[in-house]
């Protein structure tokens, strides 16, 4: 097969690849980085860059213009190489940060009645070491292993080499007084195994912090809590979006990334990588201690299944496979070290246990931190990110399950659609007799496109002024400018070129629209699903919990208009934040907290929707506005008689 | 009455043990309301839970089964009155009418061409289910005689249907080992029948033209020990025979009246009672008629209406043609989920433009679920265009791929070599103008 | 269920000599016992404003005599016994062009001249075309009391505000969906047309093509009605002709397997057997092809009415 040489961006050395491969493989090989958030599939259109030598085989042009091609533009994941090329990389967008640690930091209560003593399976320790002598030839491991045995009753404790190397010179170098830190968890089936985690020399002040993270892998952001696991305090709370997203949006583009040869390791590292960040950063936060990652010694993790095989560099494979099997819902404890982690290398890392391939120890996290398991109130919960995870029950039973809502309300899949960052429009209001919008931005300035909540907004607004009928059509008889025909189909115009950042109209299409009426449709055929499978009526629900970051936007009035959330009264709804971190850090601090997640798993009952046909007929009924069943959403039709619906003439 | 899986968990230890197989109490009881696993999985039940369980599963409407050598048809164990609700389980058994006053040549035929009967429907084999022997010259040597010739040509499960118990008690015999059927009885026959029906371990078919003179006639012929009844309803017409059925399943499943309890056999005429007896509610079907181009579709029908309405609604794999497509049109491959074809072929069809759709296997999946879920990947569109026979029928090989899955295109190429593999939009809606502005162009 | 007429008598502004009405059953189909079924099922024959191209040469020579004049052809089909005509327009006219507003509107003149029976009128099945099309026709029969077909989700509002400004009906088409069937109706009463006006067909497979489906969402359809949800009330319109003859079984004569049997009788059966099942699950208008096929749903459709008799 014939070889040919690719040059980047004019300037590096070409580097030489087989006829038959793609140009993101040799960019690859050239050391430049082209993002794929659709991780390769073609779909996003994001990788496109310019041949302006040389010839390619495109597979595809999606999200193309003719104009576009004619001057070399392709997608690199999708271009064959099949001659010598010349192609010039864009500058690739970095995704921007809106995660200031100040911005999302939250107030938590330390547990009530902590006591580290009584709670805390990791363990702070004097010893005062008999010194050896001339009778007394007891090697030093030995010595240890005795004073632990007869000072503090610990018969079998597991000592990985790394340590034994400590012993010896902390014995000496604190002068036969010692700090040991043991790990008392104990094991699926009740026993414990004791784990020597650290030994340092001399006896430590008493109420040092010991210290401890709690994490919550999501898809898209990676949340740290740096807890001194003494007194329970918070001391810093940070985090990023997940480096992974270069390599796919959702779990399904990371799971197909992680089957390509070498995935599985890259995204491993990336994740690490992110973690590792985050402790440095949360280290630094700090402020009335000096504290170093090395000191971290015991690390909790939330995360859904796929990101808990990836973290753990498990393939992830048969997660998307039906019957949707995953390697494991529940890890044994690992070491830092295994997997990369820069805190202390012995520290141990506990996997909180999930309940399936698309409902994760996040959830069951989740369900722990808002008391879902404890509460005597029937109880919805829900979890809103890519996918849909959504709990119902009360401490008698939960059942649970996810949908994959898709990423509209996070924004993508939409047109226009953004992250809720600087220049996103929020909100939206639509004037009931001009159909003329006026629209708030996040920062203020000129708006860029329009996040989820915007999204939500938009959608209700075009709703009640009658700008789309209830399957989502735009009313084209309607006399404004607005409605018109687009690329993609009829659209509405939300802000002219001459409003925005980029001097192009921001629109939403009835493709998107199409888009946002499954997402929702989706979350609410799952309370649906939820509530029939155990034939409790939806409306009999006493509390609407909300967790993930996408509830602290979620307007909840405009949320029932469209039929996303049931119509229940506003005081039912409660939005908790994140409440896969919290659930690790409740499990971080206490052993029976982290007991109460794994009953939580065991007892939980996971619906999966593909098993039959009821998921289908709910979605298909949500799939109007606000849902077919009107009678459902009585406030909604009561404001809907009280606006007129324009007709046609 | 049917519990709820909420109403069965209570009854369950809730221990969450999982020996049963499933995760939690809650999941197995789920199951066991949908009557997908049976209570004896569960090993710390309760005798007193067993006891309120096992009442509330016994069947309302009772299994008969019809064996011969090598055959068995069963009818019975339905549990709704709208397919939709559940589904139906045990297709009405379909019986060819052969007389006992036509020439045993002609027997021999028919119940030859019966046997043999046998027609593929979306690769299932469909077959006649037995013979009904009827004794119009209401004679025993005829009986037995008639018998003697179908089963020298057929093993398939009979029904022997006589005015005289003689009839009945001459052919019998020659149907040692089988459980056949043996009617009717009726409210003067009914106690020779009846002990027929008990020595000689068949089903037995009462008649009656209510619902109260069926009752009173199982009552009576269980009364003499025989259990496996079927009801023959006898309507004055149409329209009088579906309300009896519709009573008749209506008082067994919601009333539990276990008089009415068991399945029923229709003696049809013609097309109309044929397709509403396998709509509603017939356990048998006799008729008199054999002709291929009958038999095909009621086979067809009665495997339609039986049909697991809890599965995904899904469209035949295969090929579709549109607006006439030549050898040189391209081919558009798409998912077997019926909303991704609908809206698909709509798009296609309203566009004028000549197209062949190649419907894959997906089970049922839309384009991107399917995908996700590895159910429709290169080797399944490569398989579904060999099973089509493209390779032959096109002479411009042109694949289109939908848009959602570009991922494919390079393995598609690589199993489909000769084939151009074009990737099209992402979304139905954009197929025309792709169509015009991509496959017209080159 | 709601009752519905189509045709309007002179005395009611139209041309018609008969009326029909479907609809305003208390109960599931022909279940006498415990309701009202008032208005029998009735059949309709469909025929084409030109000669069809791509239909069984079976259907083709039944008609022969008549398939190139709709006009005729409607006669014949009353003939036949058809208790309502359906006309449906060609995409391309008789010399490959697009067929004008003014050869629908003669086309449909001609039909109604033709018999005073009432007529349902389709469009090509084609948004632009069946809107163009269908507002001429209706224009040019206002007060006919025709219904107007097909409109579906993504195109229904020039049909229903032709309809509504004319005094006809519209036929409303949706995929074999309770929900979608559902939604339309929602859609098409709130631009204002009484429910009273809008039939609804929620689309059927043929035998061996889904019809199972179809039979499902139609009982499905008529329970909700039952249970007094308002927007499923609405008469059913089904057209297992036109899905009947689509398939292999009533197309291709030649090269099948032998097991299929005769050509002509299976494809009457697979008419009749398609449309038998609907009648069963609730069609109040069965729309068919072959004039046997209506002989035999007519009189089975009798016999089911004449249940009323044994019943207490």
């Amino acid at each position: 097969m014939a070889n040919y040489k690719v040059t980047f961006n004019h300037k590096a050395e070409p580097v030489v690849v087989k006829s038959g491969t793609l140009i993101t493989e040799a960019a690859r090989l050239a050391g430049i980085e082209i993002n794929q958030p659709c991780g390769g599939q073609g779909r996003c259109g994001r990788c496109v860059v310019q041949v302006t030598e040389g010839k390619v085989r495109q597979r595809s042009t999606l999200r193309l213009s003719s104009e576009d091609i004619g001057l070399g533009y392709c997608l690199a994941c999708q271009s064959v190489i099949e001659g010598d090329l010349s192609v010039l990389v864009p500058e690739q967008e970095k995704v921007e940060r809106r995660l200031v640690t100040d911005r999302t930091a939250v107030e938590v209560e330390p547990l009530p009645g902590y006591s580290p003593e009584y709670h805390q399976s990791l363990r702070r320790y004097f010893l005062d070491i008999a010194q050896p002598n001339y009778e007394d030839q007891t090697d030093d491991l030995s010595r240890l292993q005795k004073h632990l045995r007869v000072a503090l009753g610990f018969e079998q404790v597991e000592i990985p080499v790394t340590l034994i190397k400590k012993i010896s010179s902390a014995f000496r170098e604190g002068n036969w007084q010692v700090t040991v830190y043991l790990d008392i968890s104990s094991g699926e089936d009740g026993i414990s195994l004791i784990r020597l985690v650290d030994i340092v020399p001399h006896h430590c002040e008493n109420d040092n912090p010991i210290w401890g993270a709690a994490i919550d892998i999501g898809t898209t952001t990676v949340t740290l809590w740096l807890v001194d696991l003494w007194t329970g305090f918070v001391h810093a709370q940070v985090s990023e979006y997940n480096a992974q997203i270069r390599r796919g949006e959702d779990v399904i583009s990371r799971i197909i990334y992680a089957d390509k040869e070498g995935g599985l390791q890259e995204l491993q590292q990336l994740i690490v990588g992110t973690i590792n960040q985050l402790v440095e950063l949360a280290c630094k936060r700090v402020k009335d201690y000096t504290v170093t990652p090395e000191q971290i010694l015991k690390v909790t993790v939330a995360a859904n299944t796929t990101m808990m095989h990836l973290f753990l560099g498990v393939p992830p494979s048969y997660i998307r496979l039906a019957p949707f099997i995953p390697t494991f819902n529940q890890a044994p404890l690992v070491r830092a070290q295994e997997i990369g982690l820069h805190v202390n290398p012995n520290a141990i890392v506990d996997c909180l246990p999930g309940v399936a391939s698309y409902v994760g120890a996040d959830i069951t996290a989740g369900v722990l931190s808002a008391g879902v398991d404890d509460t005597d109130k029937l109880t919805l919960f829900l979890d809103v990110g890519t996918n849909g995870e959504m709990v119902l029950g009360s401490k008698e039973w939960l059942v649970t399950c996810a949908c994959s809502a898709g990423p509209a309300f996070e924004g993508a899949g939409v047109r226009d659609g953004m992250r809720a960052t600087t220049g996103a429009i929020e909100e939206v209001w639509i004037h009931s007799e001009t159909y003329e919008p006026t629209y708030r931005v996040i920062g203020g300035g000129k708006p860029h496109g329009i996040c989820g909540s915007g999204l939500i907004s938009l959608l209700a607004e075009l709703f009640m002024t009658g700008v789309i009928d209830k399957a989502g059509n735009l009313n084209t008889s309607l006399s404004t400018p607005r409605i018109r025909e687009g690329e993609h189909g009829m659209e509405y115009v939300v802000a002219w070129g001459k409003e925005t950042v980029h001097g192009r109209d921001i629109a939403i299409t009835r493709v998107d629209i199409d888009n946002l009426l499954r997402a929702k449709a989706a979350i609410y055929a799952g309370f649906i699903v939820l509530a029939q499978s155990v034939g409790v009526p939806l409306e009999e629900t006493e509390q609407v919990l909300i967790g993930g970051s996408f509830g602290k936007y979620l307007n909840i009035e405009k949320s029932i208009q469209i039929g996303l959330l049931p119509d229940l009264p506003w005081e039912k709804f409660n939005f908790l934040g994140n409440t896969a971190v919290k659930g690790a850090y409740f499990a971080l601090l206490s052993q029976e907290n982290r007991e109460r997640i794994r009953e939580i798993a065991s007892k939980m009952t996971y619906i999966e929707l593909s098993a039959d046909n009821t998921f289908y007929e709910a979605f298909m009924s949500a799939m109007f506005l606000p849902h077919t069943d009107i009678n459902r959403f009585p406030s909604v039709m009561e404001a809907i008689q009280s606006v007129k619906v324009p007709i046609q003439s | 009455m049917a519990l709820s899986g909420i109403q069965i968990y209570k009854l369950l230890p809730q221990t969450n043990c999982k020996e049963c197989g499933f995760p939690t109490c809650l999941a197995f009881a789920m199951k066991l309301a949908a009557k997908q696993v049976e209570l004896s999985a569960c090993p710390y039940v309760s005798e007193e839970s067993k006891a309120q369980l096992e009442e509330s599963s016994a069947p309302p409407i009772r299994l008969i089964t019809l064996k011969s050598d090598g055959y068995e048809v069963k009818a019975g164990n339905e549990v709704v009155m709208y397919r939709h609700e559940k589904t139906f389980y045990n297709k009405p058994g379909l019986f060819v009418k052969i007389k006992t006053s036509a020439p045993e040549g002609d027997v021999k035929t028919l119940a030859q061409r019966i046997q043999e009967y046998r027609v593929n429907y979306v690769g299932i084999e469909l077959e006649v289910d037995g013979i009904a022997v009827e004794d119009d010259a209401n004679n025993p040597e005829r009986m037995k005689a008639t018998i003697n010739a179908v089963r020298s040509m057929s093993k398939k499960p009979l029904m022997l249907f006589s005015r005289s118990a003689s009839s009945l008690e001459a052919g019998l015999p020659q149907l040692s080992g089988e459980t056949p059927l043996i009617g009717c009885a009726d409210s003067e026959n009914w106690e020779k029948y009846a002990e027929l029906a008990k020595q000689s371990k068949t089903a037995l078919a009462v008649i009656a033209d209510s619902v109260d003179g069926l009752a009173e006639l199982t009552e009576k012929a269980k009364s003499k020990g025989v259990e496996d009844l079927v009801l023959v309803p006898e309507g004055k017409n149409l329209g009088h025979e579906l309300i009896l059925q519709t009573q008749i399943r209506r008082l067994a499943l919601k009333a539990n009246y276990r008089a009415v309890g068991y399945p029923t056999l229709v003696f049809c005429q013609n097309q109309a009672q044929m397709a509403q007896s396998i709509a509603k509610y017939a356990g048998f079907i006799v008729i008199d008629q054999f002709a291929e181009e009958l038999i095909y579709p009621l086979l067809v029908l009665r495997q339609n209406i039986y049909t697991d309405p809890q599965k995904p609604i899904q469209v035949q794999p295969g090929l579709y043609e549109i607006n006439n497509p030549q050898p040189t049109d391209p081919v558009l491959v798409t998912t077997n989920f019926s909303i991704t074809y609908f809206s698909v072929a709509n798009e296609v069809e309203g566009s004028g433009l000549p197209a062949h759709l190649l419907v894959a296997d997906a089970e049922g999946m839309s384009v991107l679920t399917a995908w996700a879920a590895g159910k429709f990947d290169a080797e399944r569109i490569a398989k579904a265009v060999k099973a089509a026979n493209l390779d032959e029928k096109m002479t411009r090989k042109r694949l289109v791929l939908p848009g959602a899955v570009a991922v494919l295109s390079g393995e598609v190429e690589a199993e489909l070599p000769g084939w151009e593999i074009r990737v099209g939009p992402r979304e139905a809606v954009d197929i025309p103008k792709f169509y015009k502005q991509v496959l017209l162009v080159n | 269920m709601r009752t519905i007429t189509l045709g309007a008598l002179p005395a009611e502004g139209g041309t018609r000599k008969r009326v029909v009405t479907v609809g305003g059953e208390t109960a599931m189909p022909f279940m006498r016992f415990e309701g009202e079924i008032p208005n029998p099922p009735v059949v309709a024959i469909e025929i084409k404003d030109r000669k069809p191209e791509d239909w069984s040469p079976l259907l083709i020579e039944t008609w022969e005599d008549v398939i190139d004049d709709p006009a005729k052809w409607a006669a014949a089909a009353e003939a036949a016994g058809a208790d309502l005509i359906v006309l449906a327009l060609s995409l391309p006219n008789r010399n490959g062009e697009p067929t004008t507003p003014d050869e629908a509107v003669a086309s449909v003149k001609a039909v109604l001249s033709a018999t005073g029976l009432p007529l349902i009128v389709f469009g090509p099945g084609q948004a632009e075309a069946d809107n163009t099309l269908l507002v001429a026709v209706s224009e040019a029969t206002k007060g006919e009391r025709l219904a107007l077909g097909i409109c579906e989700d993504k195109n229904y509002r020039t049909i229903v505000a032709t309809a509504m400004a004319n005094g006809h009906l519209v036929t409303a088409r949706t995929p074999m969906d309770v929900n979608l069937a559902k939604q339309l109706n929602i859609l098409i009463s709130d631009m204002g047309l009484p429910l009273d006006r809008i039939l609804m067909d929620p689309t059927t497979g043929a035998l061996g093509y889904g019809i199972e489906y179809g039979f499902s969402v139609m009982e499905r359809l008529r329970l909700a009605a039952l249970q007094g949800d308002k927007m499923t009330q609405l008469p059913m319109i089904v057209t297992p002709g036109f899905e009947a003859w689509k398939a292999k079984e009533s197309k291709v004569g030649e090269g099948v397997p032998k097991a299929w049997g005769d050509w002509l009788n299976r494809a009457i059966n697979w008419e009749t057997l398609t449309a038998m099942t609907l009648v069963e699950s609730g069609a109040d208008i069965v729309v068919l092809r072959h004039p046997e096929s209506l002989k035999r749903v007519k009189s089975a459709i009798d016999e089911l009415m004449a249940a009323k008799a044994f019943v207490s």
